[in-house]
């Protein structure tokens, strides 16, 4: 690895070094994994790095981080409501604490401090919720109140003349924002450097599975040989899941986003509100990007709406005033599949061999550090880290539901 | 430094007063920029005022902080952009000038002319594109201070903390056809399409109609003569048509579903739903790629015409004409008649391509053509002193040797035309790359959408008009008005002149923009296309080319063009970003118009303000809290009377016969034997077994059904029956939302029989209106309906009544109760009083995944009864055991309450706190003088009434000890009296 | 604004309604079922990038619950119609 940055630096003038190549589709590979984006090629990356596989395909429809990784706000945190969720997640931080080192690329986290605000004694208790459940599991997490919110956040309307005042916020300081592109760089970068094809453009159109067991993928660049698959491709993850005849307890919604033109800095933490369904930071390079709750109904089109506009820059003034001339400059769109607990889906199903990274909702950016490691894990030993053990398909039909849905209101 | 003097008498760029311009002369005032004076006409833009006043560098870049100035002056570009008073980001191409205007540079230290932060410049060679992902990875507990001096260095205008929220609103619009641009291209299809009949509103983003009529004024000889000409014909017509409604300074935003269309006016916003539109948005002229190509005083020939025909300013003494088509000749034969020296017109053309009518005027005149050339590089540092120009040879490679330097101060290049197109891409149309056009075109678009002019790469103004009369007139005919006109929709292919070069960049060897808005050189894309990303979409994420303000305006066609060569790909394979809107930045405000955040208030609620009430939110509702001392009206329930406003209970009436039948099937408990008078407690859960919601529900009379619900799921609940009762269940039954039409009020406490009996005529004796019966009755001559229940556990009655005398009954009951020391009391009392009882409350002792068996509600779930919502799942969390119960709780330490959202802990071996369950509800009670509260806990402990449990409390470990039952009036004796 | 045909009052703005999922009926004899066959009337749903049928409430109309026939990717609407209970 040293050496290896050591040369580069002393080849200042020769081409660049390419991320990542362009490989013919082999007919066979050990594993073949669906979805370009930070999960699938972070399951590639620790397959190759940990476990010594290296004979993976990633197979990406479109180019590498289209989907959910490019188009999510980039938050990361691990202040969820369930000791398995914190659990989860924090592991995920802990990852994303040295993925610049660890991929020699600057994913440019940076933890400045994430903000929970509410707005009800409801909103209160929940948010307490969250913080004793975080504290005892070891993550920086608590309740602050207005003075202190004021200080994190001048810009912030503390007083009690908005609609819905502010009364605290859960405030988790290694909470913050992330380079998300860099991360799907970064994995895909050092998966190609350990022998992995990344494979764009190429789009899965069937699953061969026989006597229960995968025995190979369809792709519109040809046929693929392999006796393991693993749908890394929420959002879309039921049309995947459905060539192999399994429905999923999913449903795939639209979820919005837009940007502002760049501001000097001004918002140093991250803004979020469960009431008026908005969060909000502000970029390195000075936008703010905000989003909203998923959108009303249930759709694959990343078309994006003037309702969700008009809704998020209504509800961003109740939250910053001063904001009234600031500029939209882009909107758009990924979508998110939401299981009916608000918690991910992972590990096996019944066909032998197709193993699914499904059901991310609006929170499968943050986890895909710790989703690749363990699935990863998962496939080279065939036994399920005990860390997803309580994110199975099966916990459905044995009624063991994880109780994250129980925080709901807006999870960034 | 400049003073003041200076600048007020520094006026030689602005020309004689001529027809067309859009200045008033007569008056003259005064605005500042970066704290010198200025002076401007009414009419000018901020940056038609600068540039009159000599001004050339207006901002510094993004990443450089190399000087920019106006490039585009059409509100596209960033070059422009400044601080406006507490307004960031603002064009000052477009904005007109106020009097004591405070324009300011933006992100400049110390100020625009001497900005320190250019240096960065000096290590550019370390800051190629994307280095910020190569670079301060090491050691990673220096990024922080990294990532601060990164912040404070990006970044535009300031956000000023003062900034009052301002006035914005919103307007609907319905129309049948929209027409966005108001062209020649534009206006011609208006009016072709109003002559139908068809209803028509024409947007226009400019202060006027005209398009490139306003500011391209032709020669004798033009061949555009005929259409300018016209155009004060054109807008004569306009005029006259009433079915045309004209928008100017309005653009619009973006093409939503269904032809929902945004646009936005200053401070309003419309929302315009069409069904037909045409797209008449005109092009961004592309700027050429060359060495210092953004040198102050390289402009497009389109802004200088701007500049010269609409402001009367003359941005440069001595111009280079740079171009590779007939525009740049008209723009030289333009400054050649106001007196302006042409230096020279670098075409890059063969003479013979050269078709220019100006072309013999403009040599005769001795003006230096140098045909097969092109420009290699402006010279100057701050601003243009000169252009580097050479020959091409017969490959059209340059050749270095045949490099001659011109003096000039102005470079205007004029190489072609990206069009417009974004909105026919946002409503689906398809596009393709015309190679002998060099321009990326429409060539389908659904049902409805047209696009004409430049946006469909017509130019010639005659050809613009024609082709947008025809589009106009088919419009209206797919909403319905005339008759289709049969030729081609629009027409890409109309033969005239090539306009745009495929030649974008001239290779060199200093910094060379593609992007203005990132500073992002050609490169900046070389690179990044062989570091693979290669993708157009790659491409533009890891340069961040087209992310910044002017959204690709500028530089996406370049862009495609040189992903394009750099892969070896052709312009189509290469293709184009997804065109997102909105097509141009718009402010929060007017996207918000009005805070339109609902609130819902009952009809006591000016009374609960007069009356000292400290409101609180729940849901949309503005409910009291509390009226001072939440404490004292809790004791005042429990000693003598009190009053509580619950107007926002949802409140539903079922008729038919088949009621008693629905209720069996959505309530877990059993209710087919309610006897007519009587009123019992429901819960309700979906399939899953998660409790939904509960209340009560009161037989009224034969058919008629009374059902309260909770305040926040009253709208959720009714829809849901109409789901159930739409959907196949309880035919018959007639279901009627009376939330808003009754208030209800309940009144508790040991007197409140006593008050209530001083206004009705009824009989309330506990033998002729038990407890959980209800009764109508005229109270205070009004007629209600009174429910006899208890959730504060004392005698009361909740009076529902029609809510226009809702005041009037609340009034009555409170002078009733005078003489009993009647006091109003809130939801917090109210709180503590149901804790008491250990009455849950639905939402906050449970969440969404909570089910009745664990939540101490299984008496009210009926398993062995017929099928009902829920009944499956309850079955099996009945036969596998809860995993948690809801139970009550004291504390040990009777003083301390535990807050609610605790957790209930257990140590491990190794000192680790294992979370066993947490506290939903906690309150001191008054009654009881100790902590109280209701919390989550493993069944093995629950179950056992006074067993000891762990709360974590500020770090340390309090004990709590498990309660069974009320810890008031266990028997309930009191709600019996 | 995706447009909507409410069979009652015609064309409205989608956001005059409250989608209520996928068309999926509740088994008629829930008793019947196993734990896995309830599980999966609970959770599983097709999610198709397709047309899918769905219901609809109008809930700032009429108040009508009915079926839309919708393209799941491009939300293009194929038709609206009234729910009308089979006899089975």
């Amino acid at each position: 690895m040293s050496i290896q940055l050591i040369r580069q630096a002393f080849n200042g003038n020769r081409p660049p070094q390419r991320m990542w190549h362009s490989h013919e589709l082999k007919e066979q590979y050990d594993v073949v994994i669906i979805g370009g984006g930070a999960h699938g090629l972070a399951c590639a990356y620790y397959l190759a790095k940990e476990h010594g596989i290296t004979d993976v395909a990633v197979l990406e429809k479109s180019y590498i981080g289209a989907g959910g990784s490019g188009r999510n706000t980039a938050i990361v945190r691990s202040n969820y409501l369930t000791p398995e969720g914190v659990r989860f997640y924090d592991e995920s931080v802990k990852i994303y604490e040295q993925l610049s080192d660890e991929l020699n690329f600057n994913v440019m986290f940076s933890q400045r401090g994430h903000l929970t605000l509410a707005h009800t004694d409801g909103g209160v208790n929940t948010m307490r919720r969250r913080a004793e459940v975080n504290q005892i599991e070891g993550v920086d997490s608590r309740l602050i109140f207005p003075d202190e919110i004021k200080n994190l956040c001048p810009y912030l309307d503390v007083s009690d003349h908005p609609r819905y005042p502010i009364l605290a916020a859960l405030y988790h300081p290694p909470g913050g924002i992330i380079r998300h592109d860099a991360v799907v760089w970064g994995y895909a970068h050092q998966a190609d450097v350990r022998g992995v094809h990344i494979h764009q453009n190429t789009e899965v159109t069937g699953i061969k599975v026989k006597r229960g067991k995968v025995t190979g993928v369809e792709t519109t660049r040809g046929h693929i040989k392999t006796g393991t698959v693993l749908n890394a491709t929420a959002g879309w993850a039921s049309t995947i899941t459905s060539m192999v005849g399994i429905n999923l307890p999913l449903t795939t919604i639209p979820l919005q986003a837009c940007v502002t033109e760049p501001l000097k800095p001004f918002l140093d933490v991250v803004v979020v509100s469960g009431s008026l369904h908005v969060y909000i930071s502000q970029t390195d390079r000075g936008e703010l990007v905000m989003g909203a709750s998923v959108d009303p109904f249930s759709s694959y089109s990343m078309a994006g709406s003037l309702t969700f506009l008009e809704g998020i820059a209504g509800h961003v003034l109740e939250l910053f005033p001063s904001l009234s001339h600031v500029r939209i400059l882009r909107q758009w769109a990924g979508i998110c599949e939401m299981p009916p607990d608000y918690s991910p889906i992972m590990g096996f199903t019944p066909v032998d061999g197709f193993l699914i990274d499904v059901g991310w909702g609006t929170y499968g950016f943050k986890a895909s550090p710790i989703a690749g490691k363990t699935l990863a894990e998962l496939i080279a030993t065939g036994k399920t880290p005990t860390l997803i053990a309580p994110f199975r398909l099966s916990r459905f039909e044995e009624n063991e539901l994880v109780g994250e849905k129980g925080a709901a209101a807006v999870g960034h | 430094m400049r003073t003041e003097q200076d600048a007020l008498t520094t006026t030689s760029n602005r020309l004689h007063p001529k027809q067309g311009e859009v200045i008033d002369r007569s008056t003259t005032i005064r605005f500042t920029f970066d704290g010198v004076e200025y002076t401007a006409h009414p009419g000018d833009t901020v940056a038609s005022a600068l540039t009159a006043a000599g001004v050339k560098v207006l901002s510094r870049s993004f990443k450089y902080h190399r000087p920019r100035g106006l490039l585009c002056c059409s509100g596209h570009c960033p070059n422009c952009l400044v601080q406006i008073g507490d307004e960031p980001n603002v064009r000052a191409c477009t904005r007109p000038v106020e009097p004591g205007m405070e324009v300011r540079a933006q992100n400049v230290w110390p100020s625009l002319n001497r900005d320190l932060l250019s240096l960065t410049q000096l290590g550019s060679r370390f800051m190629p594109v994307g280095f910020y992902y190569k670079t301060f990875i090491r050691p990673q507990k220096l990024w922080p201070l990294y990532e601060h001096t990164l912040r404070h260095a990006a970044g535009l205008g300031e956000v000023d903390i003062d900034t009052p929220l301002g006035e914005f609103d919103k307007q609907y619009l319905h129309t049948d056809v929209v027409i966005v641009g108001g062209g020649p291209a534009g206006i011609s299809a208006a009016l072709s399409a109003a002559e139908t009949g068809a209803q028509v509103l024409l947007f226009e983003e400019n202060p006027a109609l005209g398009g490139h009529l306003r500011f391209t004024v032709p020669l004798e000889s033009s061949s555009t003569t005929k259409a300018s000409k016209d155009l004060p014909e054109l807008l004569e017509a306009v005029d006259r048509q009433p079915n045309i409604t004209v928008f100017t300074d309005t653009s619009v935003l973006g093409w939503y579903q269904d032809n929902w269309l945004c646009a936005v006016k200053g401070a309003r916003l419309f929302k315009i739903r069409t069904k037909s539109v045409v797209v008449a948005t005109g092009a961004y002229e592309t700027p050429l790629i060359f060495d210092n190509n953004d040198l102050p005083g390289v402009m497009l020939g389109s802004a200088v015409q701007r500049l010269v025909h609409l402001f009367g300013v003359l941005p440069g003494g001595q111009v280079v004409i740079v171009t590779a088509n007939e525009d740049g000749w008209d723009v030289a034969a333009d400054l050649q008649s106001l007196g302006v020296n042409v230096a020279a017109i670098v075409d890059e053309r063969e003479p013979s391509a050269c078709a220019s009518p100006y072309r013999e005027g403009l040599t005769n005149a001795g003006v230096p053509v140098f045909y097969r050339h092109t420009i290699l590089e402006a010279l100057g540092s701050n601003e243009v002193r000169g252009a580097k120009i050479a020959r091409l040879d017969g490959q059209g490679e340059i050749s270095l040797a045949t490099a001659q330097s011109l003096q000039c101060d102005l470079i205007v290049t004029s190489m072609g035309w990206t069009p417009a197109t974004e909105l026919a891409y946002m409503a689906g149309g398809k596009s393709e790359y015309h190679e002998d056009r060099a321009e990326i075109l429409p060539v389908s678009t659904p049902p409805g959408i047209y696009v004409v002019g430049r946006a469909a790469g017509t130019h010639a103004v005659n050809s613009q008009i024609s082709e947008a009369q025809r589009a106009g007139s088919n419009a209206a005919a797919f909403v319905g008005f005339g008759e289709f006109d049969e030729s081609t929709a629009y027409s890409s292919g109309v033969l005239e002149p090539r306009r745009t070069s495929e030649r974008v960049c001239v290779p060199g060897k200093k910094k060379q923009f593609v992007c203005y808005c990132e500073d992002v050189t050609d490169e900046d894309v070389e690179t990044a296309i062989a570091e693979g990303y290669d993708s157009i979409e790659l491409l533009k994420r890891y340069s961040t080319i087209s992310m910044g303000p002017c959204q690709g305006a500028m530089c996406s066609m370049n862009t495609i063009h040189l992903c394009a060569r750099a892969n070896d790909w052709t312009v189509q394979e290469t293709g184009t970003t997804t065109a997102r809107p909105p097509t141009t930045p718009v402010t929060l405000g007017a996207l918000a118009g009005q805070n339109m955040e609902p609130v819902q208030t009952t009809p006591i609620h000016q009374w609960h303000l007069d009356h000292g009430a400290d409101m609180m939110v729940a849901g949309l509702w503005l409910r009291p809290n509390h009226y001072g001392d939440p404490a004292a009206e809790a004791t005042s329930v429990r000693e003598r009377v009190g009053l509580i406003d619950v107007s926002p209970l949802g409140k539903l009436q079922l008729t038919g016969p088949g009621v008693p039948e629905l209720l069996e099937r959505i309530y877990t408990n059993q209710w087919d034997n309610l006897r007519v008078g009587r009123v019992r407690y429901g819960v309700m859960c979906n399939d899953e077994g998660v409790v939904l919601n509960d209340g009560v529900c009161a037989h009224v009379n034969d058919e008629t059904w009374y059902m309260t619900t909770t305040s926040t799921g009253a709208t959720t609940i009714f829809e849901w029956l109409q789901w159930w009762l739409q959907s196949g269940w309880g035919e018959g039954i007639h279901l009627t939302d009376l939330t808003d039409t009754y208030s209800a009020f309940n009144l508790a406490g040991p007197q409140s029989r006593t008050v209530l009996e001083k206004l009705t005529e009824r009989n309330l004796a506990n033998k002729a209106f038990p407890y959980m019966r209800l009764r109508s009755a005229k109270i205070a001559g009004v007629s209600c309906r009174l429910l006899r229940i208890g959730f504060t556990g004392e005698l009361s009655y909740e009076v529902h009544c029609p809510s226009g005398y809702a005041l009037h009954v609340w009034e009555a009951l409170m002078d009733a109760g005078r003489e009993f020391d009647i006091a109003p009391f809130g939801v917090e009392a109210q709180r503590i009083l149901r804790l008491e009882k250990a009455h849950i409350i639905v939402g906050q002792d449970t969440d969404a995944m909570s089910d009745p068996l664990s939540a101490n509600m299984a008496w009210a779930v009926k398993l062995d009864k017929p099928d009902f919502l829920g009944k499956p799942s309850l079955m099996r969390i009945s036969a596998e055991g809860p995993k948690q119960l809801l139970v009550g709780f004291k504390m040990v330490e009777p003083n301390v309450v535990p807050d609610e959202g605790l957790q209930i802990v257990e140590s491990e071996a190794d000192g680790q706190l294992k979370i066993v369950g947490w506290i939903t509800s906690s309150r001191f009670s008054p009654t009881l003088e100790e902590a109280i509260g209701l919390c989550w806990l493993p069944p093995d402990i629950a179950s056992q009434n006074g067993a000891s449990f762990t709360i974590r409390m500020d770090g340390h470990l309090a004990e709590a000890r498990v309660h069974h039952g009320a810890f008031y009036d266990p028997d309930g004796e009191r709600l019996r009296m | 604004m995706l447009l909507l045909t409410c069979p009652n009052c015609g064309d409205r703005n989608v956001s005059e309604f409250r989608f209520g999922g996928e068309l999926s009926s509740r088994p008629k004899d829930p008793s019947a079922l196993s734990d896995a066959e309830w599980a999966n009337y609970l959770y599983m749903r097709n999610n198709v990038m397709d047309a899918q049928t769905e219901w609809w409430h109008h809930n700032v109309g009429c108040g009508l619950w009915f079926l839309a026939e919708r393209h799941t990717r491009t939300n293009e609407v194929i038709k609206t119609y009234p729910y009308v209970k089979r006899e089975t």
